[in-house]
């Protein structure tokens, strides 16, 4: 087992991803942006959590996302920690027309940060991106996103017609700066995204990769039995069932420096 | 962001009574209308009578031993092994009851129900006894009677399927008369079958599945020669056959009423007749967070399925839901229940579906859905303690390569795997779990295991886990012997074995299993629950404040405490789904609590929110702490609710905490001037002063000697002169004498600096400010309430056998007595300062003002009237834990291990032979298409696949006396 693994010419690295937020800010569209390039109206009921893969390459190399994507009911919060144990990446996504969604987000972050896997990479993601603006430009992806930013940021009403994007504007409930002022302060990656029109989704994963330890991870790879922790299990008594238990999510880099 | 529930701590084990009712799936309060008269249904006793039950037709079932129970307003029998025979009829359904004539010392009865079906109850116990029963059994029907219930089959098993499939020609019960008032309508016309039914969405949207794959045909042909001998809907009798019937699955148009009948839920329904209706009436444009929740969810359950593309099946959908959650909002809703809805909605009416979905949630799923989850969490964790019994291996390799089981397994339980395979299947394993029971979904979790069980040694992670499973499941309509030569091997189907494994080699999981696993964990969650949500409550405070980590948990656990003592009423913690989101607030609304609770929770903290009686009877001395009720401790509730909400959230209490207890002397002294300056405006009132007095004394109430009276004493005369001093003075225009203008009590009077100066003219004063007002707010545990007699001897001896709380207070009340008689009864209150421990005059210092007034100190002060009123109750410190503690771990050690036959199953594990049917019948073929006789065996091999012998419980002899008495006459 050990031995293909090694010998294997899969230079692909696999990396754990978990997408938390308050219930339909859109991380299962966001999801299946990302997977599939497409989207639609949620089809798929998250019961606990949804299981997607998807390769992502970065310069020479393959990554590939194992994204858990939660279930965004409160009462699921107690189930979380099941799904971003081992994590080596997280999505805290919040609706951009939802300012409670942050206050949501902001405590998601707070709790990885202390319960999560340490060296965790966090990326922060203010969805729906397109309702705040003018329905040409978010209707088609042709505009580059540098273009969209400096709208966004000069934020001049009078370009585009008026009434729509007056409106539009208007459904906004977070700065865009205020966001970016919180996420830099907490250290996290901070996007705008559209599941809808796919603006700022694939950025999101590809930031993230370049930010994750590659070497690190591909390390204890090699010298595991293809998965870096493996061999000696959990340190101590190891508890069953539903993990609540926040102090037992470390590990996976301890062991391999 | 934290709501704290205490129905964790609250949970009580089922009495014996209550898993009777369970069983035989009883309602738990069936409401009697409270106009009722005299003879109301709280009258009509219970009883249960050792009984042998014969069905009244000669040679189509055995008979069986077991007990007959009374449970007014049902009858319910069940045989001696809890699985072979049942049923529970109401009694509205039992038509005749006729005393048999048997030989000398039989006494038997039969019975005919509403279906003209009849059956011979022997009751065996002793003539008395029977006796007993039967007056017993003729007043609970007496009373259906009265209250008209005998009326309401009619009517109501028209909405029954089951009514059409058996044409009712001429029954005994249409024509009857019993008792001369029963049934006055003339015969109806020919016995079309009725179309009346209640059905589900699949009558309009078809049935997921192929009706010919699924032999529908021959299902509902062998259903119908069962109901037409056994029963039906109100008054199914469950005989082997009917559980073997179910496990080949039931037909689709049947299916809902089968559902409900095996569920119990049709009895919900029977005795709620209209209540569907009036709630659905009831929450027209109503909102609440959990509507909201719910209309997230309407779009994505079964979407794949035609009529939830529809707006038809998304409004029945709708209602069901938010109809739940408005009958039921401690549990509201939850994901997943969205799926359990739109799963039998294809099959049954909302109303049906309505009543099954609170079966589903209290009794058969019980606390999956709630704010916690925890009887999910709790299932989850019996579910890995039986993959580590049964299936060690698995077990083992989970936990080397660090896996956990309920990635994959969570769903299948929150949503009967409706979620995880094809819909087809998942609906013959949601007919077991009617049938069978919980324990069939840990059965069926278990067998998925075990037949995966090589390629599960192979994963390393939880993803290739969950893939692994997604490929199996998406595999279960192939051949799961595609290689064999036996071609009855190639017709088992993969989901056929997934039952053949779970019912076989599981069926050493029985429904007491799972209860006394459930025992066993239950602790282990509810303290990771807590601890979890303190962690959460903690971590999502906006702030801590000045206070440690550690004080915040102490904070938390004390609010707790007092949470469980005296839950928030509802009016300030509102269940969730009631709560109004008109402000956009989305998340569950965070627990506050009322006055009531806060004075238990202060009286943890705060020494002088107690009263701590030492009680010295000559045998022990101990603590009586009881929860002091003053004015000061209400001033301090609304101080501290800063947003004026009328109750407190855990951060509140945390900056009011804060505000108080790293107070210096000078912060101290603003503190309690502010506090008791009402408008804030900066100035107290002179009511307010007198208020702050009484304050004072309230808090020095307990003190030794006379030191603080006279200090509050010399403060007052000293406030008010001074007061006086400072306000504006006028000259009288007739006697010229000048004085300070007049102001009514409620006007503007005192500033901070001056009561400054005149709580610092004193010197216990300043040093309450200075410290002992800080230090009387203690986050430490409040010390033992009892310090243990030293002696030994006879009451030492006692002492050491007292466990409960009970037990303690009444052993302190006997103690109490004898030290009275003998004269050494003692009660003292404990000081809340305790800074002088023995009487000792103190130094006054000089008034500020007129030093030579400072006088008659204790005339104004008895004035005023100090009101501390203690509540009752003696506070006994640890009763929930104590009520926790009984749950001893070895009421089920005892089930496992004598097991050979699951060491047999674990021996065999790595080396599974490929399976082979070992009692299936004729060589057939899967792919027959007509409905011919030939297809009707089939369906019954398989039926036959998952024959179990059963035990009638009888000797022979016994069994030819049964089947005498079927024919045997009524007594005249
Ligand atoms: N306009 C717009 N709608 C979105 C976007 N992402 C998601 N949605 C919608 O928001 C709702 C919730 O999305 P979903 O992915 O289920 O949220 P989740 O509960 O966080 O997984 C769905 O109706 C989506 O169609 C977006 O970027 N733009
Ligand atoms: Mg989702």
């Amino acid at each position: 087992m050990a031995d293909t693994a090694s010998g294997s010419v899969d230079r692909s690295v696999q990396v754990k991803l978990v997408l938390l937020g308050e219930a339909a800010v859109g991380k299962s569209s966001v999801v299946l942006r990302f997977v599939s390039n497409e989207f639609q109206a949620n089809k798929e009921p998250t019961i606990g959590a949804a299981f997607l893969t998807q390769k992502c390459r970065l310069e020479d190399r393959v990554l590939r996302y194992e994204i858990w994507d939660t279930a965004g009911q409160e009462r699921f919060h107690s189930l979380a920690p099941m799904y971003y144990r081992n994590a080596q990446a997280a999505v805290v996504v919040y609706d951009i027309t939802k300012a409670s969604s942050l206050e949501k987000a902001k405590s998601w972050v707070k709790e990885l940060q202390r319960q999560a896997n340490p060296n965790i990479v966090i990326a922060l993601a203010g969805n729906k991106v397109d309702l705040v603006k003018s329905s040409s430009s978010a209707g088609t992806m042709s505009t580059s996103e540098s273009e969209d930013e400096a709208d966004d940021a000069t934020a001049t009403p009078g370009e585009t017609p008026s009434v729509a994007d007056g409106e539009s504007e208007s459904l906004r409930q977070v700065p865009r700066e205020e966001a970016q002022a919180y996420a830099t302060e907490a250290g996290l990656l901070f996007f705008e995204t559209s599941a809808k029109t796919g603006e700022g989704v694939v950025e999101i994963f590809t930031e993230i990769a370049k930010k994750i330890p590659i070497e690190h991870i591909l390390a204890s790879t090699r010298g595991g039995a293809g998965r870096p922790g493996v061999t000696g299990g959990r340190d101590g008594a190891r508890q069953d069932g539903v993990n609540l238990d926040e102090n037992q999510v470390k590990g996976k880099d301890a062991c391999n420096c | 962001m934290a709501t704290i529930s205490t129905q964790l701590r609250n949970f009580k084990e089922p009495t014996k009574e209550q898993l009777t009712h369970v069983f035989f799936s009883i309602p738990e309060v069936t409401p009697v209308p409270v106009t009722e008269k005299s003879g109301s249904e709280e009258d009509l006793e219970k009883m249960e009578i050792n009984a042998v039950l014969s069905l009244g037709v000669q040679g189509v079932e055995d008979s069986y031993a077991g007990k007959l129970h009374l449970i007014p307003p049902y009858l319910a029998f069940s045989s001696l092994d809890r699985k072979s025979v049942r049923f529970t009829l109401p009694l509205s359904t039992v038509r005749r009851v006729e005393r048999l004539n048997a030989r000398a010392g039989v006494y038997a009865l039969s019975l005919s129900t509403w279906h003209s079906m009849k059956i011979v109850v022997q009751l065996t116990s002793l003539r008395p006894t029977a006796d007993l029963f039967c007056g017993l059994l003729r007043e609970a029907l007496k009373y259906e009677l009265q209250r008209g219930q005998m009326k309401a089959v009619k009517g109501f098993v028209k909405s029954c399927y089951s009514e059409g499939l058996v044409p009712t020609s001429s029954t005994v019960a249409d024509n009857e008369r019993e008792d001369g008032s029963l049934i006055n309508e003339t015969k109806e016309g020919s016995p079309s079958p009725e179309t009346s039914y209640q059905g589900g969405l699949g009558l309009r949207f078809k049935f997921p599945g192929d009706p010919k794959k699924l032999r529908e045909a021959s299902k509902i042909k062998l259903w119908t020669t069962y109901l037409r001998t056994h029963g039906r809907n109100l008054t199914l009798l469950r005989y082997p056959q009917c559980t073997r019937l179910v496990q080949v699955g039931l037909p689709n148009r049947l299916r809902g009423e089968m559902w409900e009948t095996l569920s119990g839920s049709i009895y919900l329904r029977y005795a709620h007749q209209g209540i569907y209706e009036q709630t659905v009436a009831e929450i027209q444009g109503k909102t609440s967070t959990s509507f909201e929740d719910i209309e997230k969810d309407l779009h994505r359950s079964l979407p794949e399925y035609a009529g939830y593309q529809s707006d038809e099946g998304i409004s029945a959908l709708r209602r069901v839901l938010q109809a739940y959650s408005h009958r039921n909002p401690e549990v509201g809703y939850c994901q997943a229940m969205n799926i359990l809805a739109a799963a039998i909605l294809i099959y049954m009416s909302e109303e049906q579906a309505f009543w099954l979905l609170e079966v589903l949630c209290d009794r058969l799923l019980p606390g999956y859905y709630s704010p916690t989850m925890h009887g999910t969490l709790l299932d989850q964790r019996v579910f890995e303690s039986l993959v580590a019994r049964c299936l060690p291996m698995i077990h083992e390799h989970f936990q080397a390569v660090d896996v956990q089981l309920s990635v994959a397994s969570l769903p299948w339980f929150l949503s009967l795997y409706i979620n995880s395979m094809p819909m087809v299947f998942a609906f013959r394993i949601v007919d077991c779990f009617f049938c069978m029971g919980p324990k069939v979904l840990f059965q069926v979790g278990l067998a998925i295991l075990k037949i995966n069980g090589e390629q599960l040694l192979q994963i390393q992670d939880d993803g290739q886990f969950l893939n692994l499973m997604r490929d199996y499941f998406a595999s279960l309509g192939q051949s799961a012997h595609p290689e064999s030569s036996d071609p009855r091997a190639r017709a088992i189907s993969r989901f056929q074995e997934l039952l053949l494994v779970s019912f076989r080699e599981f069926a050493i999981i029985t429904d007491e299993t799972i209860l006394s696993e459930r025992r066993k964990y239950r602790n282990q969650i509810v303290n990771s629950i807590e601890s979890f949500s303190k962690r959460s409550a903690i971590r999502n405070l906006k702030t801590l404040a000045r206070f440690s980590k550690e004080q915040a948990g102490f904070i938390y656990d004390a609010l707790y405490k007092a949470i469980c003592e005296v839950p928030p009423p509802p009016d300030v913690a509102p269940a969730p789904s009631l709560l109004s989101t008109a402000d956009g607030q989305q998340e569950r609304p965070e627990t506050r609590i009322g006055l009531a609770t806060f004075h238990v929770f202060l009286s943890e903290v705060l020494t002088w929110a107690r009263n701590e009686k030492i009680v010295i009877n000559g045998f022990q001395q101990r603590i009586d702490r009881e929860v002091a009720e003053h004015e000061l401790i209400d001033r301090l509730f609304f101080f501290w609710d800063t947003s004026c909400k009328g109750s407190l959230s855990f951060q509140d209490i945390v900056f009011g905490l804060d505000g108080v207890m790293f107070n210096d002397l000078m912060d101290n002294i603003e503190w309690f001037f502010n506090l008791h300056d009402k408008n804030k405006d900066g100035f107290l009132t002179k009511d307010e002063v007198l208020t702050l007095s009484e304050s004072f004394l309230f808090i020095f109430r307990y003190e030794i000697g006379d030191a603080y009276l006279g200090a509050v004493s010399r403060f007052m005369t000293n406030a008010f002169e001074y007061g006086d001093t400072l306000l504006p003075q006028m000259t009288d225009s007739e006697t010229g004498e000048s004085g300070p203008e007049p102001i009514e009590p409620n006007q503007p009077y005192l500033n901070l600096a001056t009561f400054r100066m005149v709580v610092l003219a004193d010197e216990l004063l300043e040093s309450f400010f200075e410290a002992d007002l800080s230090a009387s707010f203690r986050l430490e545990l409040v010390p033992d309430l009892e310090l243990p007699p030293s002696s030994s001897g006879f009451l030492g001896d006692l002492w050491s056998n007292i466990a409960t709380v009970d037990n303690k207070k009444m052993f302190h009340k006997f103690s109490d007595e004898l030290g009275k008689t003998i004269g050494k009864h003692q009660v003292v209150y404990r000081p809340t300062i305790g800074r002088y421990t023995k009487l000792e005059e103190p130094k006054a210092r000089e008034s500020l003002i007129s030093p030579t007034k400072a006088t008659s100190p204790s005339s104004s002060v008895t004035a005023i009237s100090l009101s501390s009123k203690a509540s009752s109750s003696t506070l006994t410190v640890d009763a929930t834990a104590a009520q926790d503690a009984p749950l001893s771990a070895s009421l089920s050690s005892a089930v496992f291990s004598p097991m050979p036959h699951m060491q047999a199953v674990n021996a065999a594990f790595m080396e599974r032979t490929p399976f082979a049917i070992d009692d299936a019948g004729d060589d057939d073929d899967s792919d027959l298409e007509s409905d011919h006789d030939g297809d009707d065996d089939q369906v019954l091999d398989e039926v036959d696949a998952f024959l179990e012998a059963h035990d009638s419980g009888l000797t022979d002899a016994d069994i030819e006396l049964a089947k005498d008495l079927i024919d045997a006459e009524p007594v005249k």
